[in-house]
């Protein structure tokens, strides 16, 4: 009979079992008797004879089952019986599940977005968390893309990718004048889909024939969330025509649901050929060397190895250096994993997931010691049971076992309101960082495989750890002392449960100097700003090329846009801008030659630029230390000017003052004069360091995606309404793609301080929380256990005060240990989160302080109520007690 | 039962029971009991079974199918679980006696050199 057939037939085995152990009796007894012996001696011979009659039933019904099977049957039992246990139980399974599941939450919450940077960053795409990059660098290891005649050499030489791909992001306007939506399309070459092994759930991807001629293919794919809430899922869509930048499209399929391209967090819509980059957003970028706008990814061949491929990629970038060269430019060439690859959000977030996931062990530190502390307090009472159960013959692993599935059932449930109060509670901490972020976000932070084991996982690990403290110390249980409930052991557990609190209050200041430091590099980063004035300043962007400007009618609308905003009266000042800074991401940058000045072969002369109307550092506050702002007349009839920033002046003329007049160009296009030189920015980040920036004037270069900053001390609203007022004056068909104030748009800078110090705080309240529990545990049941002894002490003269203070301190005492405890601990790893720092140093007095009063506090006020519980003691019925 | 407590108790060697039981079953069915029985009286009293140990034994031949196990009615007009030895029982026997011969010559071997020799 196989196992299973046990299971099924289990209960006729056991009947026919416990007959013939019933016959073999009998006949024992029987034939006894009939020699003569009495029957009470002979069932008792009988018996002697048999053995363990329990162990032989045990033994024979073993048979029949297999080893697994058996194991699993007996864990199924204790499953039941410790469920039984825990619902008699309902008060303390209620607080141990509930403690457990706010310590899963936060860590599962972290965990999510976790997993939706490293582990499942590209959704839709066949194992892209394995995937590599290879990308350019500068010289000082920034990394950068490839350009398009680069991709096509190094694609048809490479042998380390099985298959490598490439995208060009581009922000786009979707649809035609006025309904016009922002999206970010990716402009990919013919292997994209195919490589990425991504298929269609409506029509048909793009096929390597799609992407063969420049302008000659004017299809395109669409993303499923674009066609669910754009096109209301409309199943006729393919064969439709969509406008991306003005350009007509053909829709030749719906991309896999999930599908969001190929750049970490950002939900692509839109995905076209390559080929068609000229006309979607111009100039063309397809045949020039120096511009390197490619992010590239594939997998690598097994067996290749990251560094092997990197090499190769140095050795093709050496060739392609030799065959054409690039001015004052040599290229870097390396492969890195998708999860260090700079383009988009992983490198900016992991280091800060990596933090908080640390603080979330912190946190289950403290819900353990919590845990065990429920337990050993329960241990106690179930004492007797455990004395039983050892001199009915149980061994002590068999004890320990029921005691660790029993902290098991507790997980599961612990595990699971974790992971449903983390998919709450995300959205809370990320909300900041999604809201502020320029377009469609997409991180796959859902509830799924990854999160529920992770949590499941986590969940038994604690059971593990807060169950098996109190389970060896109850399977250690001397029988003796446990039936005759007087236990020497009091003593010890006592210490333990000190010990226990002692660690939470430790961790809980840990955590809590951590929250005050990020609290704090919040506060001073949202006052710093970068370097500009964002208060009152609109950030209204719209797209000239989406209403169908081109390169002649564009200009024109941009000067008489500009009037149309300087006579406005409500307006102090009011600018165009192709980017808006501490946007997070770096936007272009291009190699830049400076008149007079040969660089080093390995200089970095890729520097990243704006392009800005007149006034632009007027209405952006952004003091100009030599020199002037672009005025009206610098346009198409002036000479050519530039302003450059402080850092690149200093660089490469001693003082800002000498570099006036000198002369910089991009490229190989025409010599530009600086005109100005502006103070530095933080131009993408907060944290970023000093770096050289170019302006140019937008009247000179045209382009026709603009951000409108305008600035009036009137009601921001307001002015709002005026900017879209005028753009709709001008020409109604001009879309408007995005409309908000520079202050909101800025904060995205801000959403790596906003997250952590979100996560924190919430985390660092959790443990503050559970401490207090903790302590006020502890200190209520030393009350409760010393009854007698206070009820002694009273009736020999103590005064109230006397008994509320011994007991007080006692907290105090505790508290004090785990607070020293906690602030050398900080002390020494807060140097850890130095990467969500900002303004503050990791040893930050205010943060430490204010954590240490705030756990001291908590500590004494949960010590408090107690203490003074046990002062209102009544001696009399004090000594009745037990 | 008295005297027992007096006597040298020979442990049964792990395994050797199948093959006591096999062999008991060779001269037709019987039951648990009488199966320890037969074991007890035919080693001269001289083997110590626990006669609890048979039944696990019982039912891990059974499992095997070298034994099958019916319901019958014993002399004594009682209901008992009899075991019969199967085709496959019986070989097993025969090997099982094979090993325990090789067994046995093996360790006198060892305890007599000479007279192995000899």
């Amino acid at each position: 009979m196989n196992p299973l057939g046990w299971l099924f037939n289990r209960r006729k085995i056991e009947r026919d079992l416990d007959a013939e152990i019933r016959n073999h009796f009998q006949m024992a007894i029987a034939e006894r008797v009939a020699a003569g012996e009495d029957p009470e001696s002979a069932r008792l011979a009988a018996i002697n004879e048999f053995g363990n009659v329990l162990q032989t039933r045990e033994d024979a019904r073993q048979v029949w089952r297999g080893g697994i099977t058996a194991m699993a049957i007996d864990v199924w039992q204790d499953v039941r019986f410790g469920a039984r246990m825990l619902i008699k139980k309902p008060g303390f399974s209620l607080v141990v599940i509930a403690v457990l599941s706010l310590g899963i939450a936060g860590n599962a919450a972290i965990f999510s977005l976790f997993k939706g940077l490293a582990l499942k960053p590209l959704p839709g795409v066949r194992d892209s968390a394995t995937s590599s990059v290879l990308l350019g660098r500068t010289i000082d290891g920034r990394g950068m893309g490839v350009s398009v005649p680069d991709y096509r050499d190094i694609a048809a030489q490479q042998q380390s990718f099985e298959g490598l791909t490439a995208s060009m992001m581009v922000f786009a306007g979707l649809g035609r004048g006025v309904d016009a939506q922002r999206v970010i399309a990716e402009l990919v070459v013919g292997n994209y889909f195919e490589t990425l092994g991504v298929g269609a759930q409506l029509g048909r991807t793009l096929l390597p024939s799609d992407d063969v001629a420049p302008g000659q293919h004017p299809v395109a794919v669409i993303g499923d969330t674009l066609w669910r809430q754009t096109f209301s899922s409309d199943p006729a869509i393919v064969g439709k025509t969509i406008f991306l930048n003005g350009q007509p499209l053909t829709v030749v399929g719906v991309a896999a649901p999930h599908f969001n391209g190929t750049i970490v967090s950002m939900g692509i819509d839109v995905f076209a050929p390559l080929m068609m980059q000229p006309q979607v957003w111009p100039p063309s970028r397809l045949d020039s060397r120096g511009l390197f706008g490619l992010t590239t990814i594939g997998h690598l061949k097994p067996g290749v190895t990251t560094q092997a491929a990197a090499a190769e990629a140095a050795v093709l970038a050496s060739q392609l250096e030799e065959a054409h060269p690039l001015p004052n430019y040599s290229r870097r060439l390396d492969v890195v994993p998708i999860w260090k690859s700079p383009f988009g959000a992983q490198t900016y977030w992991l280091p800060a997931i990596g933090v908080l996931g640390g603080m979330g062990l912190l946190i289950l530190l403290v819900v353990c010691a919590n845990v065990a502390n429920l337990v050993l307090v329960r241990s106690v009472s179930r004492r007797g049971e455990f004395g039983v159960r050892l001199a009915m013959g149980a061994s002590r692993s068999r004890l320990l076992r029921l005691l660790v599935v029993e902290n098991l059932v507790l997980a599961l449930p612990g595990a699971l309101i974790g992971v449903a109060l983390a998919s709450f509670l995300l959205p809370f901490v990320a909300s900041g960082a999604a809201a502020n972020a320029p377009s469609r976000i997409y991180l796959d932070t859902s509830v799924d495989g990854y999160v529920l084991t992770f949590a499941i996982g986590l969940s038994c690990a604690c059971a593990i750890v807060f169950g098996l403290v109190p389970a060896l110390r109850a399977s250690g249980v001397e029988l003796s002392s446990a039936l005759n409930e007087l236990s020497p052991r009091m003593a010890t557990r006592g210490r333990l449960r000190s010990m226990l609190v002692v660690s939470q209050v430790a961790a809980s200041l840990v955590l809590l100097v951590a929250a005050g430091l990020v609290l704090r590099s919040y506060s001073a980063a949202s006052q710093a700003g970068g370097g500009f004035e964002s208060a009152n300043v609109t950030s209204i962007a719209i797209d000239l090329q989406t209403a169908g400007y081109d390169g002649k009618r564009g200009p024109v609308a941009i000067t008489r846009l500009l009037d149309a905003l300087a006579s406005e009266p409500s307006f102090e000042r009011a600018t165009l801008a192709v980017n808006v800074p501490m946007s997070l991401v770096d936007n272009g940058s291009r190699v830049t030659s400076i008149e007079g000045y040969s660089p080093r072969t390995d200089e970095d002369m890729l520097f990243l630029y704006n392009v800005v109307a007149p006034d632009y550092f007027g209405t952006l506050r952004i003091p100009l230390v030599a020199g002037r702002d672009f005025a009206r007349t610098d346009d198409d009839g002036a000479q050519a000017a530039v302003i450059v920033n402080e850092t690149l002046a200093r660089r490469f003329w001693e003082t800002p003052d000498n570099a006036v007049g000198k002369r910089i160009r991009s490229g190989s296009n025409e010599w530009r004069n600086v005109i100005g030189v502006a103070r530095d920015l933080k131009y993408s980040r907060l944290s970023e360091g000093p770096r050289p920036f170019v302006y140019y004037p937008l009247l000179q270069t045209y382009a026709p995606g603009l951000t409108i900053h305008a600035r009036a001390a009137a009601d921001l609203n307001h002015t709002m309404r005026r900017v879209r007022d005028h753009v709709q004056a001008l020409d109604p068909t001009i879309p408007i793609m995005r409309s908000t104030t520079l202050a909101e748009q800025t904060r995205v800078a801000l959403s790596v301080y906003e997250l952590a110090a979100g996560a924190l705080t919430m985390f660092g309240v959790m443990t503050i929380v559970l401490a207090a529990i903790g302590i006020y545990g502890l200190v209520a049941y030393t009350v409760q256990q010393s009854t007698q002894e206070i009820g002694i002490r009273m009736a020999v003269g103590a005064q109230r005060r006397d008994v509320a203070w011994s007991f007080l301190s006692r907290g105090a005492k505790l508290a004090a240990i785990g607070a020293v405890i906690g602030l050398v601990i900080a002390t020494l790893v807060s140097g850890a989160i130095g990467s969500l720092l900002y303004g503050i140093g990791a040893r930050d007095l205010v943060a430490f302080a204010g954590g240490t009063g705030v756990v001291m506090a908590v500590a004494l006020t949960a010590s408090f109520f107690p203490a003074w519980k046990a002062s209102r003691t009544d001696p009399l019925t004090a000594l009745r007690h037990r | 039962m008295e005297q027992k407590r007096y006597r040298p108790r020979l442990e049964i060697l792990q395994g050797t029971l199948d093959m006591l039981i096999l062999q008991t079953l060779q001269w037709g069915p019987q039951h648990g009991y009488a199966i320890g029985q037969t074991i007890r009286s035919q080693s001269a009293e001289s083997l110590k079974i626990e006669t609890g140990s048979l039944y696990p034994a019982l039912h891990r031949l059974e499992k095997q199918g070298w034994v099958k196990a019916d319901w019958k009615q014993t002399e004594a007009n009682q209901r008992a679980k009899f075991y019969r030895l199967t085709p496959t029982g019986k070989k097993q026997l025969l090997q099982e006696r094979d090993r325990w011969s090789q067994l046995v010559s093996a360790i006198g071997s060892i305890l007599n050199p000479r007279s192995a020799k000899g």
